[in-house]
């Protein structure tokens, strides 16, 4: 059996390289993919621990997230659509209509 | 006892080293002979125009949204078809079937709700329509 | 428990889930209706259905809290139905109820009437679910569907850029943190094998290899980040000024009332069952919740009072608010901890009257086509009398003064953080309500004192927006002596926690 600690640092690679995407991107659809990537860090280190464990929680777990990743990214897309329509673009940093 | 990843690695090693061996060795054998047609994207073939990134007709996505919602479901139903033996027959049919009957049930309300309101029907463009009318 | 109708409707055991089943079997029914007649207007038995399938949500909320308020567990531990959960249900039934009443006003011009219903009673569906949750993962699934319908609904205005805009950052950094809140519970599952809440402060209680305390404590940080998220608090705020003007008016209300109180019916089921202070010694997640409480309630008073727009500074201000309920758990010593999760509690419950009437307030500008700004709410009172009262008495009511429910919540807030020896807290406590009498008396006087914009004329009243607003106006001051009769539910519900 391969130890913990590998499992941990795979998720946490994959979780930062989405982390990285969303910092440094700026098209929306790469941001909604880098959100998959960290979603599906999570959903590794779920997988990994419910053998580590014994119990099955965290596999089913993490079935659960990756429909609700689906339903995010539906939702998403739509909105993306929208401001594609309102600003022509889907860079994060066109729409600025508003400030803080 | 040798260590079994020993073997994985040789593995890894032979499926680097024959590909890389192959193209240098043909590159070192094969005559050259530069010619313009060599280097178009599809050899003896059309001639491409205009850029690769082409808009799809928006309809694609209402099509595919729906596909990866109602196809992200079966993961929900998987689990459930796994135990569906066992359960039965310590559960009772009733307690096993009506929970999954209402899962599904709230996803054909869904699922007639987004047919009803046109998320799967396919509007065709004027044009089309014109030579359709025409045909006609 | 019980009672003959849900046993003929073959109820049994799911009784206690009556309210987030009646929630759920609404925004079913919405659709259908949408469904049967898609192209017609049927703007007002939409609104009808939704109404009254949240009102006998809130009905029968209301009932078991005042009769049975004993807790009951489901589905083998993932859902509990006590006083917390009813008391929050409470909150978000009533406050879906007003906001749907004004939005038949507000949309009746609008496309997609079918979808804007149901997805107010979905997101509703999924706060009461999250108030009743009981592991991380009905705690997480119940947190996206009262999410991903909210995200939607601030894009209802499609035409609207700025309705686009404030989107578009809500989805972006509220993906971001449910990812973030997914990751964390997938640290503390990593370190404690379970994901129920009472079985994790079982797995704690007992001690963990040291070697894995800096792992629980990445996870509970990062949860404590999806918290912040959803109740929009300080590092984490980003998305809320901007959802909330670009939103329409009555979701801006929906959202900074009954989400918010989501996140904080969250903050206090996880916190205070799964990491109780005992059992993690090594985490101190009480620090955390003083400086985030500290810093929310002073950035968002401090920006409320820069603002030029008065949407805008109600945004400001619900972020105020959220770092006055933040003191229920920043000010967790031991000494009065009971008091302060109720006094939490029962600041939520007046928040979400006022304020929601206060966004009300602005859908009816909206409506009347006034501008945005302060100026243009000048001499207001004269044309809408009736209104310009009730929007005053959620103002001063916000602002902690005496002449609603706002006054006692705040009251027992204070009175927890002395009684705790945060007095940090409690200074913060007062100087922002202070300053915030300032920002609020801005509004009331364009409104009563300012001689009226020239050339503008209110030529309608929609007897919807402004039922609602009244509505919520009379709970506001009721509530100034009737909160009484919710200190003892909300008693019971912190008791139970602890």
């Amino acid at each position: 059996m391969i130890a913990a600690k590998y499992y941990l640092l795979l998720s946490a690679a994959v979780f930062c390289i989405g982390l990285f995407g969303i910092l440094t991107r700026r098209n929306a659809l790469i941001f909604l993919m880098s959100i998959e990537l960290m979603l599906n860090a999570a959903n590794i280190n779920l997988v990994a621990f419910s053998a580590q464990h014994g119990n099955l929680s965290g596999q089913v777990f993490s079935l659960f997230t990756m429909a609700l990743a689906a339903a995010e990214v539906a939702v998403g897309i739509g909105i993306i659509l929208v401001l594609y329509r309102n600003f022509d673009d889907v860079d994060v940093t066109t729409a600025t209509t508003m400030r803080w | 006892m040798s260590n079994p990843w020993i073997a994985i690695g040789a593995l890894g090693v032979v499926a680097v080293a024959i590909p890389l061996s192959m193209m240098a060795i043909s590159s070192l054998l094969r005559p050259r002979v530069p010619e313009q047609g060599k280097t178009t994207t599809y050899e003896s073939g059309e001639v491409p125009t205009g850029t690769p990134r082409i808009r799809f007709n928006i309809q694609y996505y209402m099509v595919a949204l729906l596909f990866v919602i109602f196809d992200l479901e079966t993961v929900l139903i998987f689990p459930w078809t796994v135990i569906y033996r066992d359960a039965v027959s310590t559960a009772g049919l009733t307690t096993v079937l009506v929970p999954m009957l209402v899962f599904i049930g709230v996803l054909v309300v869904g699922l007639a709700w987004a047919w009803r309101n046109g998320a799967v029907r396919w509007v065709r463009t004027p044009r089309r329509e014109l030579t359709t009318k025409r045909e006609s | 428990m019980t009672d003959p109708v849900s046993a003929a409707l073959g109820l049994g055991g799911y009784q206690p889930l009556v309210p987030a089943l009646l929630l759920g079997v609404t925004a079913l029914l919405v659709l259908l209706v949408d469904t049967i007649w898609p192209n017609e207007q049927s703007n007002t038995l939409l609104a009808t259905v939704t109404i009254a399938g949240s009102l006998a949500s809130l009905l029968v909320a209301g009932a078991q809290l005042f009769l049975s308020p004993e807790a009951a567990t489901l589905f083998d531990g993932q859902l509990i139905v006590d006083g917390m959960s009813l008391f929050f249900t409470v909150i978000f039934t009533s406050v879906t109820a007003l906001v749907a009443l004004a939005s038949h006003d507000y949309i009746a011009e609008r496309p997609n009437q079918g979808e804007y219903y149901a997805l107010v009673v979905l997101a509703a569906t999924g706060m009461t679910l999250l108030a009743s949750a009981n592991s991380l993962v009905t705690a997480f699934v119940s947190l996206e569907l009262a999410s991903l319908p909210s995200y939607a609904l601030v894009a209802y205005l499609k035409d609207n850029r700025g309705s686009a805009e404030g989107s578009l950052k809500y989805l972006l950094i509220g993906g971001l943190s449910s990812a973030v809140f997914l990751y964390g519970i997938s640290l503390v599952y990593a370190v404690t094998g379970t994901l129920k809440l009472t079985e994790i402060a079982t797995v704690l209680d007992a001690g963990i290899d040291g070697s894995l305390t800096g792992v629980l404590g990445i996870g509970i940080v990062m949860i404590l980040g999806g918290v912040a998220f959803k109740t929009a608090s300080v590092p984490f705020h980003f998305w809320a000024p901007e959802a909330y003007e670009g939103a329409p008016a009555p979701i801006a209300g929906f959202l900074s009332s009954a989400s918010k109180a989501a996140g904080f019916v969250l903050a206090f089921r996880v916190f205070l069952t799964a990491f109780p202070t005992s059992a993690v010694a090594g985490v101190d997640w009480v620090l955390a919740f003083e400086v985030l409480a500290l810093i929310t309630m002073t950035l968002g008073t401090f920006a409320a009072a820069t603002q030029e727009e008065v949407k805008r500074m109600l945004a400001y201000s619900s972020i105020a608010h959220a770092g006055y309920a933040l003191i229920a758990l920043g000010a967790l010593t031991g000494a009065a901890d009971r008091l302060l999760v109720g006094a939490g509690m029962l600041h939520l419950l007046v928040y979400g009257f006022m304020n929601t009437g206060a966004f009300l307030f602005i859908a009816l500008a909206e409506q009347w086509g006034i501008g945005r700004r302060f100026e243009d709410f000048n001499g207001l009172a004269k044309e809408a009398p009736v209104a310009c009262t009730a929007m005053s008495l959620f103002l001063v009511s916000l602002a902690g003064l005496p002449f609603g429910g706002g006054f006692v919540s705040k009251y027992f807030l204070l009175l927890g953080t002395v009684l705790s020896s945060s007095y940090l807290l409690a200074a913060a406590l007062i100087v922002n309500s202070a300053l915030s009498v300032y920002i609020y008396a801005r509004v009331i006087k364009a409104m009563w004192i300012e001689d009226p914009v020239p050339g503008r004329t209110i030529e309608e009243y929609p007897t919807g927006l402004y039922a609602a607003v009244v509505v919520a106006a009379v709970v506001t001051v009721l509530l100034l002596p009737g909160l009484a009769l919710f200190t003892d539910p909300a008693q019971l519900a912190s008791n139970a926690l602890f």
